[in-house]
């Protein structure tokens, strides 16, 4: 009997190798991979949140907890698309770096943590012109469209990338989210962002209700 | 003394105001405005000719740029080295050296292990490391002993951001700290080297960016493998040191006044009171007026209320807290200085 409990405090204890053997147990066990997502990794994953948001860990951590998370879902993501009847995905979103910024690492860990709660999320890259986001709306069926600029000099392509949905019909396709150290409520408010989010576990909560 | 002879006594240069500063020394009549980390705005350059990436490159296009901080806004120091690349750069990194608006970034990561650190017997020579030091010698020759020189290095633990990657570096220092502790001793050599060169060129004083900051790492990391590291390396260095280090770092004051800095560079996130209280004399404190909220979309009163906020909470040195975002307002910078005009 295989305790889900065991693979959240794996993820927790950022133990990549315990992680991946309990989740392949579970599955093995015909435990239903929604379960198993749930009461193991998500469960896990929230706690790690909660603690970073609570500055009791920090990067490394959550980076390493991350990656317990990652080898797990490499096993179950093949078994989440074959499922039969029913939406196991919270939502879908897609999030990208903007034009001109090439860091990642909180737009990772955005994804992670979001992959984590049960959302189908695509990572669009870094550097990415507004033209792309707008191809990569038109071309698929995000809800959400996260847009992460960590410099003040590519904050202004989150509003660009903004007026060119607009330009191009597609505004009101997909839900926009903006992220990253210099950005704002006050910044999000001003370019027309449906939200802003401080840091990862702030983004779980707060796509939850953009497609509420 | 007369009272007359008293009134008629000439305040500190710009150089003598900050180095006193900067030594937690004599005060003059007011408080010293510094720039540990860049002040180059778009507004500046329009306004001098002067560009980025050319001013990366440049010696003279660097030492004008950097002139311009005092020529212009009235800063009582220069400091000619724009980004954090150059010792990335020099050891092999792949870098797009952007323009007015993008900073600088590196591109390629080669370090997955010790033994893929190769530090060249002639890194002093390297362009993008001679070029700086090229710079200081220009501005040194220029203004004498007038108006005070910064240099700028990275520590270790930064250049290993740089040249292993941060989020594979974040995670090592987790899963294989002694081979963290391998790599940041491999490269302090290249930031010894670098900080003697520039203050033999005529620095003043040298910042030395390591980045484990509040925002990444905790203060237990920062004890350590930080500490130790600067420990070891600091003797090394023959000047006055400036440690840069951004975000919240409230938590570790108590481990950064053991370590020998002689300046502690700090954000305004951290409330400039509780900065002074908890530094207890050990170090100066050089900063910290808000980039984005004051300097990039703030009024020039806003600036000067956090500055007169700075000087009344015993801060020994005020300025931008970190490299200013390229739209920056010269009018925003030049009220830092008004605020200083004012006295004490």
């Amino acid at each position: 009997m295989v305790d889900l409990n065991e693979i959240a405090k794996s993820v927790i204890g950022r133990d990549i190798t315990r992680t991946r053997e309990l989740t392949k147990n579970a599955i093995d066990a015909n435990i239903p991979v929604k379960e198993i997502l749930n009461k193991g990794l998500v469960a896990g994953i929230q706690v790690v949140g909660e603690q970073f948001g609570e500055r009791e860990i920090f990067l490394p951590e959550l980076l390493m907890s991350g990656e317990a998370m990652k080898a797990a879902m490499r096993l179950l993501k093949p078994l989440l698309a074959k499922r039969k009847g029913g939406e196991t995905y919270i939502g879908k979103a897609a999030i990208g770096t903007v034009q001109g910024d090439i860091h990642d690492i909180g737009k990772n860990i955005v994804l992670m943590m979001l992959e984590g709660n049960g959302w189908d999320v695509t990572d669009l890259g870094v550097d990415i012109a507004p033209e792309e986001f707008c191809t990569a709306v038109k071309e698929n069926d995000f809800q959400i469209l996260g847009l992460s600029a960590l410099l003040t000099t590519t904050m202004p392509n989150q509003q660009r990338t903004i007026d060119m949905l607009k330009a191009n019909g597609l505004r009101d396709k997909v839900k926009i989210a903006i992220g990253g150290a210099v950005v704002s409520q006050t910044f999000a408010d001003q370019i027309g962002a449906d939200c802003y989010a401080g840091d990862a576990a702030e983004a779980v909560k707060k796509f939850k209700l953009l497609i509420q | 003394m007369t009272s007359e002879n008293t009134s008629k006594k000439p305040d500190l240069t710009p150089r003598r105001r900050f180095v006193a500063n900067l030594m937690g020394g004599r005060k003059g009549k007011r408080i010293s405005v510094s720039n540990p980390t860049s002040i180059a705005c778009t507004e500046l350059m329009n306004k001098i000719g002067v560009h980025f990436p050319d001013a990366h490159h440049d010696a003279k296009q660097m030492a004008e740029l950097a002139a311009a901080g005092y020529e212009i806004l009235g800063f009582d120091t220069v400091m000619p080295e724009f980004s954090v690349q150059q010792e990335a750069a020099a050891l092999g990194c792949e870098v797009k050296w952007g323009t007015d608006t993008m900073m600088p970034e590196i591109l390629t990561h080669p370090v997955k292990d010790v033994s893929d650190v190769i530090i060249p017997e002639n890194l002093l020579e390297k362009p993008s490391i001679c070029v700086i030091l090229d710079a200081i010698s220009m501005l040194r020759h220029e203004y004498g002993d007038h108006v005070a020189i910064i240099g700028k290095v990275m520590g270790p633990w930064t250049i290993c951001y740089h040249m292993v990657g941060v989020q594979d570096f974040l995670i090592m220092t987790l899963r294989e700290p002694d081979k963290v502790r391998e790599l940041l001793d491999a490269y302090i050599p290249v930031t010894v080297a670098f900080a003697n060169a520039q203050i033999r060129a005529g620095a003043d004083a040298v910042t030395l960016a390591d980045h484990a900051t509040g925002d990444m790492v905790g203060p237990h990391t920062y004890e350590e493998f930080l500490v130790p590291l600067h420990h070891k390396m600091l003797p090394q260095i023959g000047g006055p040191t400036i440690l840069h280090v951004c975000g919240n770092c409230v938590d570790r004051i108590s481990l950064i006044i053991t370590e020998g800095y002689d300046a502690w560079h700090f954000e305004w996130k951290n409330d400039p009171k509780k900065v002074v209280k908890a530094a207890k004399g050990e170090i100066s404190l050089l900063g910290g007026i808000s980039n984005v909220d004051c300097l990039l979309n703030g009024t020039p009163d806003d600036v000067y209320k956090q500055a007169r906020y700075n000087i009344e909470a015993g801060v020994n040195s005020i300025g931008p807290e970190c490299a200013i975002p390229a739209g920056t307002q010269i009018a925003n910078l030049k009220a830092i200085v008004s605020a200083a005009e004012e006295g004490y």
